[in-house]
């Protein structure tokens, strides 16, 4: 269940991005892979305190989706939602064979000695690692719905959502929200990353699993329900282990696929949607 | 007209490479990545619903084909065909669900498809040998017509021509299933879909059976790769090339073109082999994705959008 946290917090910048702007980035998962290895390098490497290493691989994972949006996205925001679906899935492929190219096949597992120490909580043995991760991505998803609900910023990045048109009216630059939406898809991204490292590992083969257990999440909550998102993570994570137990655990991956279907036969706004 | 430019090029190609087998086997998966790329494009180009994971039809194929053969000892040509029956099936699982809402949905949903069909390849070990695999999967049973003799077993050639067939048999199918009513109420969905159901076109049914036709053609492919290659295992058989390849080939050629995509198959094909891991060994793969982003950004229309008219 703790970990169902952390994957609202993975798919949380995919979730804000497809909230904010409609578009699906498929790089999502590729963006928090890089975060996973900027982490690894940093955490393990040179061991470097966390909370320095953090906000660095969160700042590079947004530095590249910045520059992605910069050379490729901005141009063809406009056109078609297919052409940036193939283009956000092209970056991804890029980048998860750099990967493979710099860093070979190789998983990377952030594996720390303080986090191993266990606690004792309400009768059961949990890491520390495990509550410090649970910790980040409540703070983080928290943070994300308070910046939209409270800063001038986050106002502007939800009216823009709502209606481009009438937000360039009320004279918001909606190139620059979107450029802005955008960049903390990858730093939010890039913030999951080394949690994920920590939590299993990160390979170059790991960000399309993220980005489709990330977008089943999204539907699952209903798109634009952040809060919406710690609710279907718990959810997940409850299903997976669920079957581990009783089924096995070759199909945990097919609980949440079969639970996505079937959402979207009987609910497709989501759990936590308004209704489309 | 390119397209007969092409056939006749596909047809003089062993010719040029002296049959030379290794060659040959390039150009063989080259063939069947350039008609699985002109499946691809009948949903993309034409209905304008894009699919990341269209491995999973390919997969189904193999699988369906090769267990069809060893399991029920089919005539693997009759397995092939069935093969192909049990794609349409998997295209209908998905496609139900995923055509009910618009947008990226479908996109998404396939992708996890496959993924889930791997997923079950691999554990249901009893049916599917799992990790494993399947060794020594038949070749497709001798042709004798006339005077002359096919055997698949030995002859690459004969690989190739038969691949070539398919691959100009499922132009032909497109061809003419794009200039039917069928193919026109396609082109209305993607072109507008509110404006296509206002005028009386049933938007879902069209998605679905360009779905059905696509999955269809793809299964039939990869039920001619498992007899081809003789082995398969879950990671060959829905590797995500056979989803990502289709994708670059097909707007590398002209994602508004009916034959393009072959065309972009071909070449990017002969490109990865020749050239992409010259450079990079193991991560030549990147060059399908700057390629995509390119493509995409910079010439939409592709290679071959400026000659062909849209058809």
């Amino acid at each position: 269940m703790l970990e169902g946290v952390d994957y609202s917090l993975y798919c949380l910048g995919l979730a804000f991005v497809f909230g904010i702007m409609r578009i699906i980035n498929m790089a999502h998962g590729e963006f928090l892979v890089l975060g996973g290895y900027i982490g690894y390098w940093l955490l393990v490497k040179w061991g470097l305190n966390p909370l320095l290493a953090l906000p660095l691989a969160a700042a590079i994972a947004a530095g590249a989706s910045f520059l992605s949006y910069r050379a490729f996205l901005q141009r063809i925001r406009t056109t078609a939602e297919l052409n940036t679906l193939i283009l956000t899935f092209g970056i991804g492929i890029f980048l998860s064979n750099l990967y493979l190219q710099l860093w070979s096949a190789d998983i990377r597992n952030i594996g720390v000695d303080w986090m191993e120490k266990p606690l004792k909580l309400a009768g059961i043995y949990i890491s520390l690692g495990e509550i410090i991760t649970f910790a980040i991505s409540f703070i983080g998803v928290l943070a994300l719905h308070s910046f939209l609900r409270h800063t001038k910023m986050g106002k502007a990045i939800r009216i823009t959502a709502i209606d481009r048109d009438a937000a360039t009216l009320a004279g918001i630059n909606v190139e620059r929200v979107d450029l802005l939406a955008f960049s903390i898809g990858g730093l939010l991204a890039g913030l999951g990353g080394p949690l994920l490292g920590m939590l299993s590992f990160v390979s170059p083969g790991t960000g399309i699993h993220i980005t489709i257990k990330a977008f089943i999440l999204t539907v699952l909550a209903g798109v634009g329900s952040i809060p919406g998102l710690i609710a279907a993570g718990m959810i997940l994570g409850i299903g997976e282990a669920m079957t581990v137990t009783f089924v096995s655990s070759s199909y945990r991956e097919l609980f949440g696929f079969v639970l996505f279907l079937v959402i979207l036969l009987v609910r497709p706004s989501g759990l936590f949607g308004k209704r489309i | 007209m390119i397209a007969l430019v092409l056939f006749i090029v596909v047809l003089a190609l062993p010719f040029i490479l002296s049959f030379n087998p290794y060659y040959l086997s390039i150009f063989i998966s080259a063939l069947i990545l350039g008609s699985v790329s002109l499946a691809w494009n009948l949903l993309a180009g034409v209905c304008g619903q894009v699919s990341f994971g269209h491995a999973a039809f390919f997969g189904i194929g193999a699988y369906a084909s090769a267990l069809l053969v060893m399991k029920a000892s089919l005539n693997p040509f009759l397995a092939m065909g069935a093969a192909a029956m049990i794609g349409v099936i998997g295209g209908l699982i998905i496609g139900i669900p995923a055509f009910r809402l618009r947008g990226p949905y479908f996109a998404l949903s396939i992708l996890g498809f496959a993924e889930v069909m791997k997923l079950l390849t691999l554990n249901l070990t009893p049916l599917t040998e799992g990790s494993k695999g399947i060794f020594s999967i038949p070749s497709l049973p001798l042709i004798k017509f006339g005077g002359m003799t096919f055997d698949f077993y030995i002859s690459r050639t004969t690989n190739y021509y038969l691949a070539a067939a398919l691959m100009f048999a499922i132009y032909l199918s497109i061809y003419f299933l794009r200039h039917s009513n069928i193919g026109l109420a396609m082109s209305a969905v993607h072109g507008d879909e509110e404006t296509a159901s206002g005028i009386g076109v049933p938007v879902f049914k069209t998605k679905i059976t360009a779905l059905t036709v696509s999955a269809f053609f793809t299964a039939l492919m990869g039920a001619f790769y498992a007899h081809y290659v003789h082995f398969l295992n879950p990671d060959s058989a829905f590797d995500g090339s056979w989803s990502v390849m289709p994708i670059v080939g097909s707007l590398f050629g002209g994602i508004g073109t009916l034959i393009g995509p072959s065309i972009g198959a071909l070449v990017i094909t002969g490109l990865d082999e020749f050239v992409f891991k010259r450079f990079f060994e193991t991560g030549h793969k990147l060059f399908f994705g700057l390629l995509l982003a390119v493509v995409i950004v910079w010439a939409p229309v592709g290679l071959l959008g400026k000659w062909v008219k849209k058809k």
